[in-house]
């Protein structure tokens, strides 16, 4: 068992810089999700704990053991690709069992055991005869994964297992690997760019942006106290809505408030920005306490049957999802309040607190 | 009859001719070797004879060489494109995977060298061989043979490891294979046509070889073109049962060769044309 130390890695390609001074530790047992958007290098991070790119400066540990310049096979690690690649010949557990069998210490009976354990925790019992061209792209990586449980390593590595899998598919690909790791008390590390299968999955997300963490949280403090306007904006469908502030000495004005915010007076200088959730705007067709009037531009209906509405207060367009629609059709008036305990501030991208 | 089927038949037709004019000789060949020496001069020629084994086993009773020559010729070509083959492979792994810095510039020398006309360089490798006195030696025949043979193989190799997506080797490391394994256990069996075809197409050149087999090998190397070279003129004229049996012989090994691994030398053939990602 082993934690996951990245002792300020960086990693250039050529002029790019992938990943930028990173110094962050991932807890044994923990499933830390690396989340990001595309070329934000959580892949590049992922590769090279896996082994198969090396830091341009910076030290890799597991636990104790320096693992920076260890070829892959010598860090005792399991890896999930976005492509599942398998021995087509082979069955299911038959390719499960391929690298168990260059493990000189297991018995013959242990291997067994450990292929069966794999089956049953992935419920493909049934399939383990099959043969890998007969099974779809969700069930193929779900050999993958129970391949790469199977040698027990200290620490498994997911690479967008989901991207190339269909919907259903997917969900019940997510589905299995919660079931794994909750089973397995190993160090999980998941790459993913989609922020559902981050929240499903991971103990602690780590928000990545331009080859640095911006935030490593538990996914429930990520999304209510995101550290950053970007976290705010990344996570959430649709993000937080921001709206501009001016700040009059202790004062905050926005269009979004009735009456101004009280900050500390050594917030200093910069561009003040308001944060709320669409979820934890309240609209109403009456006008109530604290409560700025809008006019509806637009409707959808999103996931889950929420209703989806974007409202322009003033200069400014506010996303609103509530559980039923809005009160007026489009180009009608409604009325917002927005709780104050909901409101986040941002100074030039950063969070402050009141 | 349809005018689709029509078409159908006159290009049958077509290939048939086609195949006929080209098999003629190769025909006119094998059906010689089973003629008497008359038979097969005579005017008109004669479709219908009483075919004869006599011209084999004269070929085995008089001219005593042709057992050492038909070892030799399986001898050299088989050792010579398995060295050629094994090299080339870790060589075109190595091109595919490592891309070291002028990997271009040095796929471009490799295959320039294929360009190069035989007798272009028979002179300074006569002189190298036989300063070192490896002449009519089989070991140094054989490494001669493989280093002419391993460019081609590595450009032919490396077209079909480019196919092999890096992914299995990133695969194969992670999940606590060595790089040992990764190259003979994941990547090899996945190349199994493209071998087979760089083994046919080396095969086929050095067992048609005879500039230097005549030149630099001797008396202990002889292959079958040296022979047939040789024993041309050996009866006080065109020895034509001499040529016509052992011609027919000599085409035996290629053609079984080709016609076992037939499919993968297509799939040789249209390597770079045709690459399937995984």
């Amino acid at each position: 068992m082993a934690d996951i130390i990245i002792d300020h890695v960086t990693k250039r390609f050529g002029t790019f810089t992938a990943v930028d001074d990173l110094d962050i530790r991932f807890s044994d047992g923990d499933v830390t999700c690396l989340l990001g958007p595309s070329g934000c290098g959580k892949t590049t991070l992922m590769r090279m704990i896996a082994g198969l790119e090396t830091p341009s400066s910076g030290r890799i540990l597991f636990g104790e053991r320096d693992v920076t310049q260890l070829p892959p096979r010598k860090r005792n690690i399991g890896m999930v690709f976005q492509y599942p690649v398998m021995y087509p010949t082979l069955s299911v557990a038959e390719n499960i069992a391929q690298p168990l069998k260059h493990d000189r210490s297991l018995s013959r009976g242990e291997r067994e055991r450990r292929v069966e354990e794999v089956l049953d925790l992935l419920d493909m019992r049934k399939q383990a005869r099959a043969f890998i061209d007969d099974l779809d792209a969700g069930s193929r990586q779900k050999v993958a994964v129970g391949r790469s449980v199977a040698r027990q390593t200290d620490i498994v590595l997911f690479d967008e297992p989901t991207t190339n899998v269909e919907v259903n598919a997917k969900l019940q690909l997510i589905r299995t690997f919660k079931a794994v790791t909750q089973r397995l008390k190993q160090t999980i590390v998941y790459v993913t760019h989609d922020q559902t299968e981050a929240m499903t999955l991971a103990d602690r997300i780590a928000l990545m942006k331009d080859g640095s963490i911006v935030q490593y949280d538990a996914p429930r403090r990520l999304y209510n106290d995101p550290s950053t306007e970007f976290g705010g904006w990344f996570l959430g469908n649709p993000g937080m809505n921001f709206i501009a502030a001016e700040r009059r000495g202790n004062q905050l004005h926005a269009t979004i408030l009735d009456s101004p915010l009280d900050v500390a007076s050594d917030l200093g200088g910069g561009e003040i920005v308001l944060g709320i959730r669409p979820e934890n705007v309240l609209m109403h067709s009456e006008p109530g306490p604290g409560s700025v009037e809008g006019r509806v531009t637009e409707q959808t209906i999103g996931i889950a049957g929420r209703n989806l509405a974007r409202i322009a207060v003033g200069s400014a367009v506010i996303k609103v999802k509530a559980d039923g629609p809005a009160p007026v059709a489009a180009d009608g008036t409604v009325q917002l309040s927005f709780p104050r305990d909901r409101i986040l501030v941002f100074r030039n991208g950063a969070r402050v607190t009141l | 009859m349809n005018a689709e089927s029509l078409k159908r038949k006159g290009y049958y037709a077509v290939l048939w001719l086609t195949s006929l004019l080209f098999f003629a000789p190769v025909a006119w060949i094998v059906m010689s070797s089973f003629k008497t020496r008359n038979d097969i001069l005579a005017v008109p020629p004669k479709l219908i004879f009483s075919p004869t084994f006599d011209n084999y086993l004269d070929l085995l009773d008089r001219n005593t060489s042709f057992v050492l020559q038909f070892a030799n010729s399986v001898v050299l070509s088989l050792s010579a494109v398995v060295i050629a083959v094994v090299v080339s492979f870790l060589a075109a792994f190595c091109f595919s995977r490592f891309k070291p810095k002028g990997t271009n510039f040095l796929m471009f020398i490799l295959l320039s060298i294929r360009m190069l006309p035989a007798p272009a360089v028979i002179l300074p490798v006569y002189l190298m061989y036989a300063n070192f006195g490896w002449k009519d030696s089989h070991i140094a025949l054989i490494l001669f043979y493989a280093m002419f043979s391993i460019p081609f193989s590595v450009w032919i190799l490396k077209g079909f490891l480019d196919g092999v997506s890096v992914r299995f080797d990133e695969t194969g490391l992670v999940n606590g294979g060595s790089w040992l394994h990764v190259i003979f256990r994941v990547v090899l069996p996945q190349l199994k046509p493209g071998l087979i075809a760089a083994f046919i197409f080396n095969m086929i050149f050095v067992w048609n070889e005879f500039l230097f087999n005549f030149i630099v090998g001797g008396v202990s190397t002889q292959n079958i073109p040296y022979a047939l070279a040789v024993g041309t003129y050996s009866d006080g004229g065109l020895n034509w049962t001499f040529i016509a049996t052992l011609t027919t012989i000599y085409i035996i090994p290629p053609i079984v060769f080709i016609y076992l691994f037939q499919k993968y030398l297509l799939a040789g053939m249209t390597f770079g044309t045709v690459r399937g990602e995984v």
